[in-house]
């Protein structure tokens, strides 16, 4: 009993678990390299083993040399299941916005169910990821199973919405665009600094100036600390992201640059949503127009959130499908 | 360069390894024996690839195993049966069709 060698074979068997002649490959294996161990250097030691069993490969790379090697989606079907898994999310979406707005769940047994997020707004955004993962999940599925049926099924190919698998890599930046970029964060960095001014003044962003003369807070203190801290951070983002795209011609880096920001800004939408709108506002204000106001901005919102996470999903497979610069 | 030639020549190696274990079986020899004789021949068969490829053949009825236990070490031998001599047949057609079509066409280029 030589104990490298039977670690490695464990180490293959690990990979082919489940098929029934497990016992006869690893035999083979096994007398195979013990021959070679002989003949090359006499009796077989543990040194001569190691050698042998390197030369023979790592223990992965031999089981799969066994495995038929079917994908589990057909490459046929590959480009399917971003449309598909998309389309469905789109349809998830709009399911979303109709629980927030019409305060009720909506099922579609074994496919869909939402659940009221009308109460807690920021339920509603820590759905969505969950959402696209089980729609992409149910997605890969149905074409695991085509795969495996074997048949020759002609997927139809829905011509509308972005294409994730047909996006391009951004061209190279032209001198009108950088002059665009750097317009773009001169703008940025002087609405941050005024930003950064009303706070320090007012301690929100959110005044008014009203008959009296003098500005006033629009919104109670903590609501109004918390909505304005949301514009802040979002500004700042944005003004960084510009910067750091202007003085920097990495692609990768602009991607993850990108990946970082639209975070950041999914993050301070579910935050702004949290927003109860009843404590909301310090100035008198009818309660048919809050009520018309807040359902305003949620749908604007929530279709802002929406475009973010597609740049999101688009940057995150931008970023998968680079590859390293030769 | 060396790495494009490398993966292309695993490539052909693929299909041309079929052949040879099919002529190479119309005697009994098991695994190692196998890529002893191969690199005499100074045809170099990574071990690993050789097996698979010896039980997808013996799944395919085109070769046969058998366990030898008698001697010091258990070692599986293969022979050809007569599905595999008909498959043999047929391929040495294809390679020989595929050598006089770039020998053809080799001739072509030095006369142009």
């Amino acid at each position: 009993m030589h104990k490298n060698l039977e670690t490695y074979l464990e180490e293959i068997s690990h990979y082919l678990s489940g098929r029934e002649e497990r016992e006869e490959i690893l035999s083979e294996i096994r007398s195979h390299i013990l021959e070679k161990a002989e003949q090359e250097s006499g009796p077989a030691t543990a040194a001569s083993l190691d050698k042998v069993i390197a030369a023979y490969g790592p223990p992965r790379r031999v089981a799969e040399k066994y495995l038929d090697g079917r994908p589990v989606i057909a490459p046929a079907y590959q480009r399917h299941l971003f449309r598909y898994a998309s389309l469905l999310f789109a349809v998830h979406f709009a399911f979303v916005m109709f629980s927030v707005v019409f305060k009720r769940s909506f099922t579609i047994f074994p496919f869909l169910y939402v659940p009221d997020l009308s109460s807690v707004i920021v339920d509603a955004i820590s759905y969505l990821p969950m959402a696209f993962l089980a729609d992409f999940g149910a997605v890969a599925l149905v074409l695991y199973l085509i795969t495996r049926s074997g048949k020759e099924i002609k997927l139809p190919w829905p011509k509308f919405a972005s294409d994730l698998d047909e996006l391009q890599e951004p061209e190279a930046k032209t001198l009108a665009a950088r002059i665009w970029n750097m317009v773009e964060a001169v703008i940025m960095v002087a609405l941050s600094a005024w930003a950064f001014r009303m706070v320090a003044r007012f301690h929100t962003l959110f005044v008014a100036h009203f008959d009296s003369g003098k500005f006033q807070p629009l919104f109670k203190p903590a609501p109004g600390r918390t909505l304005s801290l949301v514009v802040l951070i979002m500004l700042a983002a944005g003004t960084a992201t510009l910067l750091i795209k202007m003085f920097s011609s990495s692609r990768r880096l602009a991607c993850w640059v990108d990946i970082a920001a639209d975070t950041v800004a999914l993050v301070l939408i579910g935050v702004a949503l949290r927003q109860q709108h009843g404590n909301l506002f310090a100035v008198d204000v009818p309660a048919r127009l809050v009520t018309w106001v807040y359902g305003s901005l949620t749908v604007i919102l929530l279709v802002v959130a929406l475009f973010v996470a597609i740049d999101l999903v688009a940057n995150v497979v931008r970023l998968g499908r680079r590859r390293p610069a030769r | 360069m060396d790495n494009e030639l490398g993966s292309i020549e695993t490539e052909m190696k693929r299909g041309f390894l079929q052949l040879l274990v099919l002529v190479l079986l119309e005697r009994d020899a098991y695994g190692y024996a196998m890529v002893r004789a191969f690199r005499d021949l100074d045809y170099e068969v990574e071990e690993n690839t050789l097996y698979p490829l010896l039980r997808r053949l013996e799944k395919r009825g085109l070769i046969q195993g058998k366990w030898e236990l008698s001697e010091e070490r258990p070692r599986k031998f293969y022979a050809v049966t007569a599905a595999g001599r008909d498959m043999r047949a047929g391929l040495l057609r294809i390679w020989r069709k595929q050598d006089e079509t770039i020998q053809h066409m080799i001739k072509e280029n030095q006369h142009a």
